[in-house]
């Protein structure tokens, strides 16, 4: 699979949207090697950043992610009931259920970030997910002008 | 409000040791400042007006005010909700404080936590939203996505990085604030935008179940940031979705740290 070269800032025909995952060691991470044992195709606009469980995931990595330039944010793990440590993504759904609505009023919009459950078993699903993730920023457009959160150049 | 009362509560409890210090407001050229009263002759300067808008319960984080408890404070009901959650969180004792609960125009007298508690559920189980909050809420959220980024970059831009917000608040207790730990630094500290917007969406986010509205981090701002706006956002959400007021119950679990099998997710795939 070739690697995309960015171009987050470019005209709508040669955008492509840079998107960070955050999935966990368990589920999501599995599946996606699953996608790729499988020879399944999918955009590679995704960078799979791999954590031990959702509820490691801090919202400031997502935060991190927005500001040094990302189109959009997915976040994924096990299904409920699923979890390797038992409790961790039920903590994390708390957690994303609140984060989503701040980010939401503060400029960050569901068309920038996404939730999903991929077990180890899905790999169709995490190819037709990124598929569609990929598409609908693609037609959100590139987020550098109105990122709220991006870094800024000192001046 | 029985102001007379107010004060011969506060002197009484100083006279007899009951408490080490009240806290509570004072007039300073015609505007209310926080007053920390530990002589019993001084407790007629005491004053309560809607301009008290400084939670005395975030005097508690305060290490060299530990030695004067029990710390006997003028709690409107916002504060009290604080207090309960701060023993709630095991950061204060049972008697630790005591608690001068003044109402609208009224003065309830002296109550310790259980008192507190028994007041909040009968007398303000149903404390509204502020009304002004939520309507400039509903007016954001009416709003493009790309017009809220503009309104709140254009907010955040004013935000000097001088942690007024956290100081006020009686539930900013950690001695070391996420923004101060720097290896690795995940909140830039200067005052630019990609570090206005991570402090100012984090310091709400980590009062998300634990927020009282009480308003004093946004009557602390000195560059006058909306701030309740986010916290307000937040308490609402956390009340749709988990069904949970805060600061009624002493015993409850924390928000954020627990959770539910049947938590919605209707926005996960």
């Amino acid at each position: 699979m070739t690697q995309t070269k960015p171009n987050t800032t470019g005209s709508a025909e040669t955008f492509e949207p840079r998107i960070v995952a955050f999935v966990c060691n368990w589920c999501t991470y599995a599946g996606a090697d699953l996608t790729g044992t499988s020879r399944i195709q999918y955009p590679a606009n995704v960078r799979i950043i791999k954590l031990p469980c959702t509820g490691r995931i801090d919202p400031l990595f997502i935060l991190k992610a927005f500001e040094g330039g990302a189109d959009a944010v997915l976040v994924s793990g096990c299904h409920p009931g699923d979890c390797h440590y038992m409790s961790g993504n039920y903590h994390a759904r708390r957690r994303w259920t609140l984060l989503r609505n701040l980010l939401d009023l503060t400029g960050i919009d569901s068309r920038r970030l996404f939730f999903s459950w991929v077990s180890a078993a899905e790999g169709q699903k995490f190819a037709d997910l990124i598929d569609d993730i990929t598409g609908r920023v693609r037609q959100a457009g590139p987020f550098e002008a109105t990122n709220p959160a991006r870094r800024q150049p000192w001046t | 409000m029985d102001l007379d009362r107010l004060r011969q509560d506060a002197a009484a409890l100083l006279a007899d040791g009951r408490a080490r210090m009240v806290i509570g407001f004072r007039d300073r050229d015609g505007r209310s400042v926080p007053a920390f009263i530990t002589d019993a002759e001084q407790a007629g300067q005491l004053v309560y007006d809607e301009t008290c808008l400084v939670n005395p319960a975030a005097y508690l984080k305060r290490i060299e005010l530990k030695r004067f408890r029990p710390v006997a404070m003028v709690a409107r009901p916002h504060v009290c909700r604080s207090l309960i959650l701060l023993a709630a969180e095991a950061q204060i004792a049972d008697d630790d404080v005591l608690v001068l609960a003044v109402g609208d125009d009224t003065y309830h007298g002296v109550l310790d936590l259980a008192g507190a508690a028994a007041l909040l559920n009968e007398t303000y189980a149903d404390m509204p939203h502020d009304p002004e909050v939520m309507k400039r809420l509903d007016e954001l959220s009416a709003m493009t996505p790309e017009e809220r980024a503009a309104f709140w970059t254009e907010q955040f831009a004013k935000c000097t990085r001088c942690y007024a917000c956290r100081a006020a608040c009686p539930m900013c207790y950690c001695t070391q604030c996420i923004v101060e730990k720097n290896v690795p630094q995940w909140i830039s500290t200067a005052a630019a935008r990609h570090g206005n917007y991570a402090w100012n969406v984090i310091r709400a986010f980590h009062l998300a179940g634990r927020c009282t509205e009480c308003g004093a981090c946004e009557a602390a701002c000195p560059q006058g940031i909306p701030l309740m706006l986010l916290n307000v956002s937040l308490a609402r959400d956390v009340e749709n979705e988990f069904g949970v007021k805060v600061g009624y119950d002493a015993e409850a679990e924390p928000v954020i740290g627990s959770w539910n099998a049947d938590d919605g997710e209707d926005f996960i795939r």
